[in-house]
């Protein structure tokens, strides 16, 4: 099959490929997959404590179209806020890229590893805030008990 | 719908017979040949032609064992596709994810009997899955709709790992280049 001009270039020089530190409280890991060709995403984003997307990451074994789809996202989140990235449609990256038919799937799936990512970090956020909730009134208890 | 394995004249289940398989394809393929048909009437001669396509595209079905596989669910009544199959556990994916890893860095530090032993692992699943399906679709008991529903999780696995062996493929085809 023909990729286009972009689904090329992306890649052959994929950007924002690697990774960034799972465990840290400011990173929300996204991993996905498609069943129906095997293909395994996974995209990371790294946050600041305003919200920003300042970093993003990804790995992509699969077709050149779910490369460049990863690729093209990390690019596009970056700099923006959560919820922005979260309304990114993968229709966008079908434009874009001109995928065909048969290659829209690989977009579906970077958009879900986008919406994955951000969940992971809201998940690691909330568990730290109820964590420092805990350990507040924790705190409280032993200074009332005193 | 086309069920390949009455096509081909063998018995529906995911072991199959290879060497009968092929047998029958190829005297089908012969008894139905354009040739034979040459002063039939032209009616006939589609009828000819056309089952020799479903004669082709069956065996091409039974001897993938993903098409195979996807054949069977089919024919047990699943939906197959995209869209109706369950989403991959996570779980599943994690370990995907490092396995493809271990194969990325496998190739960049061109070791080959790293390669050589993912693949084994790779193989040793592919076979445990072919038992499965072996077991869910055999020519003496065969999954009703609910059952192959139920385990479509395990035709998008076998994809998993079927893409993964490509890949294993490919880089010891470039080792075998590079050290040739």
């Amino acid at each position: 099959m023909a990729y286009s001009e972009k689904v090329v270039e992306h890649a052959e020089n994929p950007r924002n490929v690697g990774t960034l530190d799972k465990d840290d409280a400011n990173v929300g890991t996204g991993l996905v997959g498609a069943p129906a060709c095997g293909d395994v995403m996974r995209l990371q984003i790294k946050v600041s404590n305003d919200g920003i997307i300042e970093d993003a990451k990804f790995k992509t074994f699969g077709c050149g179209s779910a490369i460049a789809s990863s690729s093209l996202a990390t690019e596009w989140i970056k700099g923006k806020s959560l919820d922005e990235a979260e309304s990114l449609k993968n229709s966008a990256i079908v434009e874009e890229l001109n995928l065909p038919p048969v290659k829209i799937h690989c977009s579906v799936l970077a958009e879900d590893a986008i919406k994955s990512a951000i969940a992971d970090y809201r998940q690691k956020q909330a568990a730290l805030r109820e964590a420092v909730a805990a350990g507040k009134s924790k705190n409280e208890t032993t200074i009332s008990a005193e | 719908m086309l069920d390949p394995f009455a096509r081909l004249g063998i018995p529906r289940g995911f072991a199959i017979d290879r060497k009968a398989a092929e047998k029958n394809h190829r005297e089908l393929s012969r008894a139905l040949h354009p040739d034979r048909y040459l002063g039939a009437a032209p009616a006939e001669r589609n009828r000819a032609l056309s089952e020799a396509a479903d004669v082709n595209e069956a065996w091409r079905i039974v001897r993938d064992p993903i098409r195979r596989a996807e054949a069977l669910f089919r024919l047990a009544g699943a939906t197959v596709g995209e869209t109706s199959e369950p989403k991959t556990a996570p779980s599943f994916l994690m370990e995907m994810m490092e396995l493809r890893e271990s194969l990325d860095e496998a190739k960049s530090r061109k070791d080959p009997s790293a390669v050589t032993r993912v693949s084994a692992e790779v193989d040793s699943k592919l076979a445990t899955l072919e038992q499965r399906f072996a077991k869910l679709f055999s020519a003496e008991r065969t999954a009703d709709a609910h059952e192959a529903g139920a385990a479509l999780g395990l035709l998008g696995e076998l994809r998993f790992y079927a893409r993964a062996k490509e890949t294993i493929r490919e880089i010891q085809e470039a080792f075998e280049d590079a050290g040739a």
